[in-house]
């Protein structure tokens, strides 16, 4: 569509704790308050039209959130950007306003940096680095059998594309590149706990933050 | 800010956001500048806390000032408790943190007598003693108000303070008051001693009460020099006074999560089960350009799609038929839903109907509270069953297929033919449906009655009526199941063992006190939730501290006893209140306010102004 725009925003902070449909909730708020003229859905219980491209679960951050709109009155992308941040809550931030380039459904993987706050940085690092070099990592993954849930048993290695581990002062710091899009999505909390799963240590804290999402050939989705 | 140690537990339980704070419109302030520091806490959980005006009234009427600062405090719910006693995080307010042992003063909204626990629990994780006479320093201060704080003697020992009455003004004054004893250095007694001279203070420690050997009051003596009586305050002009221009928007769904205006106080309609359309009185009515700015800028502040109208009986107003064309023009462009709660059927005018129409249609209900005509008199429930039938008829014409209808048991002069009576009118509007020749194919109707026990309130014509036993309701309902015969009306009703427990609390007296207590050490808390509600853990309450329950809920009382709470004064005369007790029993009606006065006394609270008259 000739109006479509897409705005990317951060979502880091306690705004973690929203959760996705709290987040669409928020924003249209925001647009509201902000006096945007975007689009209305036209039914009998209008409202407000907008697609994020992929859901961040709750209690994750993230410097790339996608939403897609349609603007149907005059307003510059750097006046939507500004009135935008100025009635959002605090941690969440336009960063870009932009038309779209790409489908969201051409995003096909994400980068995360991942903190796990422990009291042996160096046990734990080890532990998961003998856990990752396994042949297979087998989790279980919630899916769908026709309308039935079932948890069904999926190897998660060939979704790994970037595996780095270090230590800090009091965690383990990993930078993962993991498959993301509608059908090959993989929750890093999913990998995470394949690979702590019988580690006898305390794990106090997991910090998770999305730091890219990109396109099959590694190029920036836009 | 919130600690890591704070943090660290939103991981944990469900829904964090109910603990983070943050949300648009919520006030930080910076806490070196500020010289008082106020908690206010909702005894239920953020959803339901969110959703009350009250709170956002008073929130925002704080932080106007520039020398106080007013955070939301909630009952977390149980998974953050536990999380919060095992890492011995003290309850702490959303807005910086800090647990509430910090504050100046602590307050309380008492909405329900089912949330008396978990005030207690509050208190307790805020690691606040519970009793006023072991929290000896001059601050904090815990004081009470909201509708509870009309009897609010089963919670005596717990509080510094209950404020009677509405809260704008007298908010104020205690904290300017607060303030200045803070700097002199006082003591709490002398504190309390100079707020019991500010109208609408209520100090329950200055008052002794001693008992007959049957367990009535025999007296109840003023010391320290507090009044006799204390009066409740009303705002005199609500034009004037003090309405927030934004409220917090919260990230969670709430229970009413909608901008709301208040368009006026008080009730004209006197139904004498209502405690509510006794206490608020007399009647204050905003404008119609007061309300409808207010509203406005609500809505441009929160960015709600939802803009609510907030009294006791909406078309009562007599300004809405300016009112609501004014908001429709810019609500409707704006994609805004104005909804109109607690509106009544027998005073629509064809214009008005017309212009309703071109809002959301939301279900439709009708209370009609009682199931015939003789106990609707004698309640003074004034709706006949043609209003409520041909309003149905009107709504089924209109498309509805499904009606809701409210009633009552266990009022006072009920009999079983009453109850038979609720199952014959839901049965009559069952078939107004069938009655309309243009009725939707293929759909059937659903008529949803929803039967509440009667709990009798302080300051209603009631006061001095026994409850109906458990057996006496279970029974009662039992016979309601036995009178309907289709499947299209559904039946649903209160638990009788709740409705006991709030009967209890609503014309208890201070010996309840050791109770509640008891019955807080032995678990209980949301005690509105019927999944932790534990009636057994109750009794036992009341068999260890030798308390008979039945002697509050079950018992008639004269009209000359002294009751828990004839030392506040509402502005309703007591003889009023017994002339419409003896004409309920006679099934006798009295005419609404703008009918008629009834002269119930509440005027004088106002100058003699009732905006009724």
């Amino acid at each position: 569509m000739q109006n479509d725009v897409r705005l990317f925003f951060t979502k880091t902070g306690l705004a973690k704790y929203i959760s996705h449909l709290d987040l669409m909730r928020c924003m249209s708020r925001a647009v509201k308050r902000a006096g945007i003229p975007l689009w209305y859905t036209e039914g009998f219980n209008p409202h407000l039209f907008m697609t994020f491209a992929r859901p961040l679960s709750l209690g994750q951050e993230s410097l790339c959130e996608v939403v897609d709109v349609r603007l149907v009155g005059e307003m510059t992308f750097k006046d939507i950007q500004t009135r935008l941040n100025e009635t959002l809550p605090k941690d969440i931030t336009v960063v870009s306003v932009q038309k779209p380039v790409h489908k969201p459904s051409e995003i096909t993987f994400a980068d995360y940096e991942v903190r796990l706050f422990c009291d042996i940085p160096s046990a734990l690092k080890a532990y998961m680095e003998k856990a990752f070099s396994k042949e297979q990592i087998i989790v279980l993954k919630k899916a769908k059998q026709g309308r039935r849930k079932i948890d069904k048993e999926m190897d998660i290695k060939p979704n790994v594309l970037r595996f780095d581990a270090a230590t800090a002062e009091n965690a383990v710091c990993l930078d993962l590149r993991l498959t993301a899009g509608d059908q090959t999505n993989i929750n890093p909390t999913l990998l995470l706990s394949a690979l702590t799963d019988g580690f006898d240590g305390e794990i106090q804290n997991t910090d998770i933050l999305k730091k890219h999402i990109l396109l099959e050939n590694g190029e920036p989705f836009c | 800010m919130l600690t890591k140690k704070q943090e660290q537990l939103f991981n944990k339980v469900q829904k964090p956001a109910r603990y983070t704070g943050g949300e648009v419109n919520s006030v930080i302030k910076d806490k070196t500048s500020v010289k008082f520091r106020y908690a206010f806490c909702f005894p239920d959980n953020y959803e339901i806390g969110m959703s009350h005006l009250g709170m956002k009234i008073l929130y925002s009427l704080v932080n106007a000032r520039e020398d106080a600062w007013c955070e939301r405090v909630f009952a977390p719910w149980t998974d953050m408790e536990e999380e919060m006693r095992k890492a011995d995080v003290p309850l702490f307010a959303l807005e910086s943190g800090d647990s509430l042992s910090e504050f100046d003063m602590i307050g309380f909204t008492l909405q329900y007598e089912l949330s008396y626990s978990n005030v207690l629990n509050m208190l307790d994780l805020g690691k606040i003693p519970l009793r006023s006479r072991d929290r000896q320093s001059l601050t904090p201060i815990v004081v009470g108000g909201g509708p509870c704080a009309c009897n609010p003697e089963p919670l005596a020992d717990f509080f510094d303070i209950f404020l009677p009455g509405e809260g704008e003004e007298v908010t104020n004054e205690l904290i300017d008051l607060l303030m200045v004893h803070k700097e002199k250095g006082s003591s709490k007694l002398e504190f309390l001693r100079d707020a019991a001279k500010i109208e609408g203070v209520y100090v329950p420690a200055f008052y002794d009460v001693s008992y007959n050997a049957d367990g009535t009051i025999s007296a109840v003596t003023p010391k320290e020099g507090a009044p006799a009586k204390v009066k409740k305050r009303i705002i005199s002009d609500l034009d004037k006074v003090y309405y927030p221009e934004k409220f917090v928007v919260p990230y969670i769904d709430i229970v009413h999560d909608r901008a709301v205006a208040e368009v006026f106080r008080g009730c004209i309609r006197g139904c004498r089960f209502c405690q509510a359309g006794f206490i608020y009185r007399p009647i204050r009515e905003k404008s119609s350009d007061t309300v409808n700015r207010q509203a406005k800028c609500l809505c441009d502040t929160t960015g709600y799609d939802e803009v609510s109208l907030c009294s006791l009986s909406t078309s009562d107003y007599s300004g809405i038929e300016q009112l609501i064309p004014q908001m429709f023009s810019w609500a409707l462009p704006e994609k805004i839903n104005v909804s109109l709660p607690s509106l009544r059927v027998d005073n629509f005018s064809e214009e008005l109907m017309e212009e309703l129409k071109k809002v959301r249609k939301s279900g439709l209900t009708f209370a009609p509270e009682a199931g015939t005509q003789r106990l609707r008199d004698a309640i003074n429930k004034n709706v006949t069953e043609e209003e409520v039938l041909s309003t149905a008829a009107q709504a089924f014409r209109g498309g509805w297929t499904a009606v809701k209808l409210y009633f009552m048991m266990g009022l006072p002069t009920e009999t079983l033919d009453d109850i038979a009576g609720i199952a014959e009118l839901a049965q009559k509007v069952v078939n107004e449906f069938y009655k309309n020749p243009d009725k939707p194919k293929g759909k059937g109707v659903t008529v949803s009655i929803s039967v509440a026990s009667f709990v009798p309130k302080p300051f209603t014509p009631f006061q001095w009526e026994p409850q109906d036993t458990m057996e006496q309701l279970v029974a009662k309902q039992k016979y309601l199941m036995e009178n309907v015969h289709t499947h299209k009306i559904q039946v649903s009703w209160h638990q009788s063992q709740t409705s006991f427990l709030e009967g209890v609390f609503a014309r208890g007296d201070r010996k309840l006190c050791d109770v509640i207590e008891a019955a807080w050490r032995k678990g209980c808390k949301f005690d509105g939730w019927d999944e932790y509600f534990r009636f057994d853990k109750w009794m036992e309450a009341f068999e260890a501290c030798g308390v008979d329950p039945a002697f509050y809920s079950n018992r008639r009382r004269e009209f000359s006893e002294i009751l828990p709470w004839d030392h506040l004064d509402y502005g309703i005369r007591k003889e009023f209140l017994i002339e419409e007790n003896q004409k309920a029993h006679e099934s006798v009606t009295t005419p609404n306010c703008r009918q008629k006065c009834a002269a119930c006394g509440a005027a004088r609270l106002n100058g003699g102004k009732c905006d009724a008259k």
